[in-house]
């Protein structure tokens, strides 16, 4: 069994392995480290910036300042480690950009306040990405109320209590293969819900970029 | 695409597969889109799940800032050609310098040599109308421009048909050539009144 563990390849190796090809120029690898992570920057960023609108946009700027810089990244802390600190510094960077903006457009008193007030609430997306994205979000959620017990039961202790398969098997009372298959179809369903939906979104992306 | 592979996927995401089975699949993703979609879709179910209240649901960010990128990249590309061209102005006016300042310290050094003239060394009588290359001249040299001084009021043309009818007394110009450091150094002297001074 340990032997097993050994053999495997850790989340921090496969960052690392991502990382190197990322540094040969493979931008597949790249884009896939970005997808990794994205979510957790966003939640990062979003507790710093209030703007929904502008945290996809830092969010944005934050990987691309970690691609200029992966050639000085060594690999002494975790890939997740460093790429925080620079979402840290991004969005307080951003915060202090626009507030500068917004002095210099000298904004009255009393616009700023109500400015500040309502930005918490303001969504500046088109209303097409608005309604994509609360689309999506909304197949997202039906796809996974409508998982089985079991499979929601291991997707959620994987994804958002972080536990290993191990961990899940002993918590589920069920052998390690089963935590597998239960994870891969409970991720295989919501891909199945979701393909309809994210490739209508790619083809108008497609004709858009075409027109 | 198989099962199997996705499954695969799956197990690679989580740290669960093994090492030789990861390597393989990581150099397959780089070169196929379908287990690309596959591993970003099985991410946003991640993201879905560990999405804040506060913050959007990201979908597929990688791919706008892999596109980000090569824009960038693109317009780096073509900065080399105007900083090469900056370059290149920079070198051109370098060498076009060097080259100045090597004619002006050849003639202020031709000018301090000529403190020590060899009397000895043999001398070549040229005239403003003919020049004669010494023998062991390593450059050839060329026909002097005519100056007019003794006619400053004629135009161009008289003075031109005057030197054409040979009316114009002929004054000889006399180079003393010797070589320093093998290197042929000449000086112009004059014929005045019977010995020849340094001009």
């Amino acid at each position: 069994m340990k032997q097993d563990n050994n053999k495997k390849m850790s989340e921090k190796t496969l960052d690392s392995e991502l990382v190197d090809q990322a540094k040969q120029g493979h931008m597949a690898a790249f884009e896939m480290l970005v997808n990794r992570y994205q979510q957790r920057v966003a939640n990062v960023i979003a507790k710093l910036v209030k703007d929904r609108s502008e945290i996809e946009d830092v969010a944005q700027e934050v990987f691309i300042k970690v691609f200029r810089a992966l050639p000085r990244f060594r690999g002494d802390s975790s890939f997740y480690t460093w790429v925080y600190r620079i979402a840290i510094n991004t969005a307080k960077n951003h915060l202090v950009a626009k507030s500068r903006r917004i002095q210099n457009t000298q904004v009255e008193y009393e616009e700023a306040e109500s400015f500040s007030a309502n930005e918490a609430h303001r969504n500046l997306d088109t209303p097409d990405a608005v309604y994509a994205r609360g689309e999506l979000e909304q197949v997202m959620a039906k796809a996974i109320s409508q998982l089985p017990e079991d499979l929601k039961t291991a997707i959620i202790l994987r994804e958002v209590d972080g536990l290993s398969y191990e961990e899940i098997a002993a918590e589920m009372a069920c052998p390690i293969g089963t935590v597998r298959s239960r994870i891969f179809r409970a991720r295989d369903a919501i891909d199945q819900a979701l393909r309809p939906l994210l490739d209508k979104e790619n083809n108008s992306k497609e004709n858009v970029r075409t027109i | 695409m198989s099962e199997q592979s996705k499954q695969n996927i799956s197990d690679l995401m989580d740290g669960e597969l093994s090492r030789d089975c990861s390597r393989f699949l990581l150099k397959r993703m780089n070169h196929d889109a379908d287990f690309r979609r596959s591993w970003n879709h099985y991410h946003l179910l991640r993201s879905a799940v560990q999405q804040d209240s506060q913050a959007p649901l990201m979908l597929d960010l990688g791919n706008r800032v892999v596109q980000r990128l090569q824009q960038s990249s693109a317009s780096v590309v073509q900065s080399p050609k105007s900083g090469h061209r900056w370059l290149k102005t920079i070198t051109g006016s370098a060498i076009a310098a060097s080259v100045a300042l090597l004619a002006v310290m050849s003639f202020n050094q031709n000018n301090v040599m000529s403190g020590d003239v060899d009397l000895g060394m043999p001398e070549y009588a040229k005239t403003s109308k003919q020049l004669i290359n010494p023998p062991n001249a390593v450059t050839a040299r060329v026909e002097q421009q005519p100056r007019y001084t003794r006619y400053p009021d004629l135009t161009p043309q008289v003075q031109h048909y005057i030197m054409d009818k040979n009316t114009q007394t002929a004054i000889p110009i006399y180079y003393r050539v010797w070589h320093n450091n093998q290197l042929p150094v000449q000086q112009t002297i004059q014929y005045q009144a019977g010995r020849y001074t340094d001009e």
